[in-house]
């Protein structure tokens, strides 16, 4: 059963939202009517519960906007019980309501960013959803307008393990008052300008294990041979069964993108000079780490901050910072 | 709260996707992008053109106009066929992605302001297509139905140019004080004529100068008309109308396109129209919509689109297969069908004293008439276009191949009589003329290839070599390029048949003798 508020703004426009059902029907054929009464149930009664607590002028006009964008959600299949990655039903049921007094406003650009996002980080391979979930929950009281919900939302995004947003995710934080990017960081009492220009100085800043990344492609990874690398700017360029990618990592995550011959003969190889290899062990400045490889044939390639490490053994990248 | 929009929705950008530039930029709203449009954000970017262009393709193929035949197939790699039928006719299933000529053509005409004939049964989208193209000027629905000019038998000039002012007539003076009232569609950006084979002979002429020459003239007024595209239609192109369209009219069309026949397979899609009582053309997207400096910007760009040396020398191997008629002429330069056609001779008559050539092998056999430079323009700007819609900076020899049959279409008559339509294989290229110019370009281009043309073309190096220019060449330089050209004749009209590329070759080579001839005349007087 849902809600009486729900219900209420349900029953007094029923022609219309009848009419817009039927509508919906016509642009998205595969459109599953008791998956879409699922969801309505599931995810948009909280939030509109959640709006009515908040701001119960207001419930209409954000009722209208979240059945709207229900059914083409559920019309492309990305929410309600048989989406193909629950993270969307969860973001609706549970994160969406925690921001009901922008939702009250704004309920389209509110609803929209966080489908939209929830749909984004949960196609990133490596991205960790539960955790911009987590953050986005907990600075949830603190954000107080859609543009402050559009940065957080991108910062928290590349501290969930979208590499490759880190540059446009500094940028996003800054324009956000101190205290709310410090929260967004998880170091409240911590000087703004100095985290920001640590961020922006080293990518691997409060990690200094480096990762692993990848695997074999018939355990689920992304690897079908053992890959070999080679460095850019950006990241590294990988070859793996004549496919070519294009790896960013960094202190929060590892992603990977489509690259092309091109590029990988366009990369370098070879590492530093403060680099040395000697047999499994590798030493980088005063750091020695042991590598559990066989010796011989171990590669490495190096960027400004980044030591990737491969061997004709493994399906895995090393990835070590160099500082 | 925007209700859904059915026939709204642009394809989402690129809609052809290129290899991504070896220098990249990640984006961070790009986690904001996603099935949920939100509102514009004042960051929206300005899409290039031939984006914008292809974007307006897409919406009209999957929204407005109903013709799902790509019959304009590019493919990227292997693609998959099937032999179907008795006549083992080809399925094609192309590698890449392909147009419909009945949506693209006419879209192309709109970026480069030329002009296109639609023609087809009654009730096939013609009408509406052009409509479509007005709408995507800028105008409305309104103004574009008012401004069509509907061609019928009774139509006079004053029909289609305008009135002089009743009281101007019987007040005035001189024809300088006589005020027209002209027609507003003289001063649309796209203009539509249409069954244009049912106006009167007479007012087909006026018609002529203002497709001609961008004018209109009553009474010693002139009325000068902005860039344009046209469109035509006609039911009938072959005479059904209820007037012959005079030959000049007919030139002055550029491209020419088949409304298809309706798949039944679709009929949703009319169901759907006559459920939610719309009509596409009312729902065009403003985003694609184009200002008059936009459309003047993608013409430029489409110019600068450039054709290489390779694929121009196969247009020009082509152009020359049509042109030679040797018994037509007693003088090597009028060896040519329009000789023959300019004197009324005998066409039967003059085959029949033809010297035993490869007929069916001899392109030229197969028309009637050889390809205008008016045609010609018309073809490069046609493929460049198609170039630049693709996303490319250079026209590819496929972007020919494919628009070439719609240029062709009015302008290279086929002759029936030629022995090769009498080929069972080829008694389907009788009536179906796109085929026919494609398969004509097709066995060009063997032919090209068989001759090995693209490594070793002796006119082209003596071509290429006088191109660079003649200052400072020596006397003695001039006499053995003199030489070599006398000798290249001799060597490719010894014992050989004369074909249409030779006929061209050996006029270029007279040219080339000449210019050299008068040069060492200048040399030696100095």
């Amino acid at each position: 059963m849902i809600s009486p508020a729900f219900a209420s703004v349900l029953a007094s426009g029923r022609a219309q939202f009848n009419g817009r059902a039927a509508e919906a029907r016509r642009r998205f054929p595969a459109l599953d009517m008791a998956a879409f009464g699922a969801f309505l149930h599931d995810g948009v009664d909280p939030l509109v519960l959640a709006v009515a607590a908040a701001a119960p002028e207001r419930v209409g006009g954000v009722t209208l906007a979240a059945y709207d964008m229900a059914l083409e959600l559920v019309g492309h299949g990305l929410a309600g019980p048989a989406a193909k990655n629950p993270f969307l039903n969860t973001v609706w049921r549970e994160l969406a309501p925690l921001f009901a007094p922008l939702l009250a406003t704004a309920p389209v650009d509110v609803l929209g960013m966080l489908s939209n996002a929830a749909i984004h980080i949960a196609s990133v391979a490596g991205a960790r959803p539960a955790q911009w979930q987590a953050g986005m929950a907990a600075v949830a009281p603190q954000v107080g307008s859609v543009a402050q919900l559009r940065a957080v939302g991108q910062v928290l995004a590349w501290r969930a393990g979208v590499a490759h947003f880190r540059q446009g995710a500094l940028a996003a934080a800054d324009t956000l008052p101190p205290a709310l990017a410090l929260a967004a960081f998880d170091e409240p009492g911590a000087q703004w300008p100095q985290v920001h220009a640590q961020l922006l100085d080293y990518p691997w800043r409060g990690n200094a294990e480096g990762r692993e990344f990848g695997s074999f492609s018939g355990l689920g990874g992304d690897f079908g041979t053992p890959p070999q690398v080679r460095a850019t700017n950006d990241g590294f360029i990988v070859r793996s069964a004549e496919r070519h990618y294009l790896l960013v990592a960094d202190a929060y995550g590892a992603v990977l993108h489509s690259a092309t011959a091109q590029e990988y003969e366009q990369a370098t190889t070879g590492m530093p000079s403060s680099v040395r290899l000697d047999g499994a062990t590798v030493h980088v400045g005063a750091r020695s780490i042991a590598l559990d490889l066989p010796a011989g044939d171990i590669a490495i390639a190096a960027n400004a901050h980044t030591l990737a490490i491969t061997s004709p053994w493994t399906h895995a990248i090393r990835l070590l910072p160099l500082a | 709260m925007p209700s859904f929009n059915l026939f709204q929705r642009l394809s989402q950008a690129p809609t052809k996707p290129k290899a991504a530039p070896v220098a990249r930029q990640f984006d961070v709203a790009d986690l904001y992008q996603g099935p949920i449009a939100l509102g514009a954000e004042g960051e929206t970017q300005a899409r290039p053109f031939d984006e914008k262009l292809r974007q307006a393709y897409f919406w009209i193929v999957n929204h407005a106009i109903i013709s799902p035949h790509y019959d304009i197939e590019y493919n990227d790699g292997p693609s998959q066929t099937y032999s179907v039928g008795d006549s083992r006719r080809t399925l094609n299933l192309p590698s890449a992605q392909s147009y419909s000529s009945f949506i693209l053509l006419p879209l192309l005409t709109f970026a480069t302001r030329r002009k296109c004939l639609f023609v087809g049964g009654p009730g096939r989208g013609k009408t509406a297509s052009a409509l479509l193209m007005g709408v995507l000027a800028g105008s409305t629905v309104k103004e574009v139905k008012r401004a069509m000019q509907h061609g019928h038998p009774q139509m006079t000039v004053a029909d289609l140019l305008g009135n002089p002012l009743p009281a101007d007539l019987v007040n005035a003076q001189s024809m300088d004080d006589i005020r027209i009232a002209w027609r507003a569609w003289l001063g649309m950006r796209v203009k539509i004529v249409d069954e244009y084979n049912r106006i009167p002979t007479r007012t087909q002429s006026a018609l002529l100068t203002v497709m001609g020459d961008n004018y209109a003239e009553v009474l010693n007024h002139i009325y000068e008309c902005p860039e344009a595209a046209w469109y035509l239609t006609a039911n009938d192109d072959q005479g059904g109308g209820t007037y012959q369209v005079i030959e000049a009219l007919r030139d002055r069309v550029d491209v020419t396109v088949q409304a298809l026949a309706f798949n039944p397979r679709f009929l949703n899609e009319l169901l759907l129209r006559v459920e939610e009582n719309v009509r596409p053309e009312e729902l065009v997207p403003p985003d694609i919509i184009f200002t008059e400096s936009e459309v003047d910007q993608i013409g430029e760009a489409i110019r600068q689109v450039g054709i290489p040396d390779a694929v121009r020398r196969r247009l020009e191997f082509f152009a020359s297969q049509f042109e030679l008629f040797e018994t037509a002429g007693g003088q090597f330069e009028y060896m040519t069908k329009d000789t023959a056609r300019l004197a009324g001779a005998d066409r039967g008559q003059a085959q029949a004293a033809d010297n035993g050539r490869d007929r069916l092998k001899d392109l030229g056999c197969q028309t009637l008439n050889g390809i205008s430079v008016r045609t010609l323009m018309a073809l490069m700007i046609y493929a460049k276009a198609m170039a630049y819609f693709r996303g490319n900076g250079e026209v590819a020899l496929e972007d020919l191949r494919q628009v070439l049959p719609f240029v062709l279409h009015n302008k290279l008559q086929p002759d029936p009589d030629a022995p090769f339509f009498a080929l069972p294989e080829n008694a389907a290229y009788r009536s179906d003329r796109l085929g026919w110019l494609r398969r004509l370009f097709d066995l060009s281009n063997d032919e090209f290839n068989r001759l090995d043309l693209d490594r070793d073309d002796p006119v082209g190096v003596l071509s290429a070599e006088f191109d660079l220019g003649l200052d400072g060449v020596s006397e003695r330089e001039t006499l053995a390029r003199l030489n070599r050209i006398e000798k290249l004749i001799a060597e490719r009209t010894k014992g050989r048949k004369l074909y249409g590329p030779l006929y061209d070759d050996l006029l270029k080579l007279k040219y080339l003798h000449q210019r050299y001839t008068n040069y060492r005349s200048w040399l030696r007087s100095q």
